[in-house]
């Protein structure tokens, strides 16, 4: 996907982006659904995430973000946009240092990095999986998790700081 | 800068998946242009949220979705709204929504040694900025839901703690407390609650609801 997205960004390749919008919109379509979008809404979001993509597929930074990743971001402020209107709460990178330029042997590391992230949240047992995407996606309280699964608030805590640390240490990131 | 109050883990994954209300997303958006580790928590959050959805089932487009789409690819790009650069170092991400700088705001009084300027209320929860002198203490309360509070500048202490610029403090039913401006300069929060504060003193039981707290 990611080489699907270099031919974009370079060549203005209409055939890759085809292809990126054959597999990533109606991924896009089926998050913004889990965020509470209805799915004509959603529908209308996925497109533009895409029209964005081509876009700004010169400002795609492989060292920083994977294709999906850069993608989910674009998904989820447009969201945030539709809900807000003009105004939203979105980082200005404006307002801080940039942090130091990942050089090349950085990029390779990233891309590995996160291919074992994917095989870490697949492997993940099923009640820690369940704790991180209703976190993730429906930002319930670790109350309400708790009185929906029937399991005590500390269990709730306990299993996404379980997930979290996996998914940390598959990044290979220990802090 | 020296961070000591953070957001919790489910804050910021909310944040990083998009499912923040509006006032929670500010104040973290904003407590992250001060704290460099919360920034590299959400962004390896974003790449949960890449993985997630590489691996969510897909909900399928109409079949002219993808056409309309192609149709439009030559269309120039609509320029991006951005407001004139700062000249006291405000966040850009709360400059958005006082259209302007932190010393341009026009503060509502509120008795002496206090000010407030709204921001915005949806769906109950509200965000406000909130000033006080140095040594201004605010008076016991207690809260009836959540309060963020983010210093802004200046800073405050309570029995829960000392907190600076950037720091965040997240308080709920269980707390009862009376934070204290730090003397020397004014102290500037940015505060968001979902439900009314709790006052103990009767003048501000009665004024707390006629100011929105």
């Amino acid at each position: 996907m990611d080489a699907l997205l270099r031919r974009v960004a370079e060549a203005k390749d209409r055939a890759a982006f085809a292809a990126l919008f054959d597999h990533f919109a109606p991924r896009i379509k089926s998050y913004l659904m889990r965020l509470g979008a209805p799915p004509s809404q959603a529908e209308d979001l996925a497109q533009e995430a895409m029209l964005s993509l081509w876009r700004k597929a010169h400002l795609f930074d492989a060292s920083k973000a994977s294709a999906a990743t850069w993608l989910f971001t674009i998904a989820r402020n447009l969201r945030i946009d539709a809900i807000r209107r003009e105004k939203r709460p979105e980082l200005d990178p404006q307002d801080f240092e940039p942090e130091a330029e990942p050089d090349a042997d950085a990029v390779i590391t990233l891309a590995a990095d996160e291919v074992r992230l994917r095989a870490a949240l697949k492997t993940l047992p099923p009640d820690q999986a369940a704790v991180i995407e209703q976190s993730f996606f429906a930002d319930k309280p670790h109350s309400q998790i708790a009185s929906e699964q029937g399991i005590p608030l500390g269990t709730v805590k306990s299993r996404l700081r379980l997930a979290m640390a996996r998914l940390k240490a598959a990044l290979g990131d220990a802090s | 800068m020296n961070i000591r109050h953070h957001p919790d883990e489910s804050l910021l994954l909310a944040y990083a998946g998009g499912a923040s209300d509006e006032a929670t997303g500010l104040i973290i958006a904003t407590h992250m242009v001060f704290c460099a580790q919360c920034r590299r928590s959400v962004a390896l959050m974003e790449k949960i949220g890449g993985g997630l959805l590489d691996t969510l089932p897909a909900a399928p487009l109409s079949a002219a979705a993808r056409d309309a789409v192609l149709a439009r690819l030559d269309e120039p790009a609509p320029a991006p709204a951005r407001l004139p650069p700062s000249r006291d170092g405000t966040p850009g991400v709360l400059r958005s929504y006082l259209g302007g700088d932190l010393s341009d705001v026009r503060w509502r009084r509120m008795g002496p040694s206090l000010a407030y300027k709204p921001l915005f209320k949806r769906d109950g929860i509200s965000a406000k900025l909130l000033r006080g002198a140095p040594g201004t203490e605010v008076g016991h309360h207690t809260h009836r839901g959540q309060e963020f509070t983010l210093v802004l500048s200046g800073g405050f202490s309570d029995i829960t703690g000392s907190y600076g610029p950037g720091d965040l403090q997240i308080a709920d039913g269980t707390l009862r407390h009376s934070p204290i401006a730090d003397p020397g300069e004014d102290c500037i929060n940015l505060a968001v609650t979902t439900a009314p504060l709790k006052f103990e003193n009767l003048i501000q039981k009665i004024a707390g609801p006629l100011f929105g707290f």
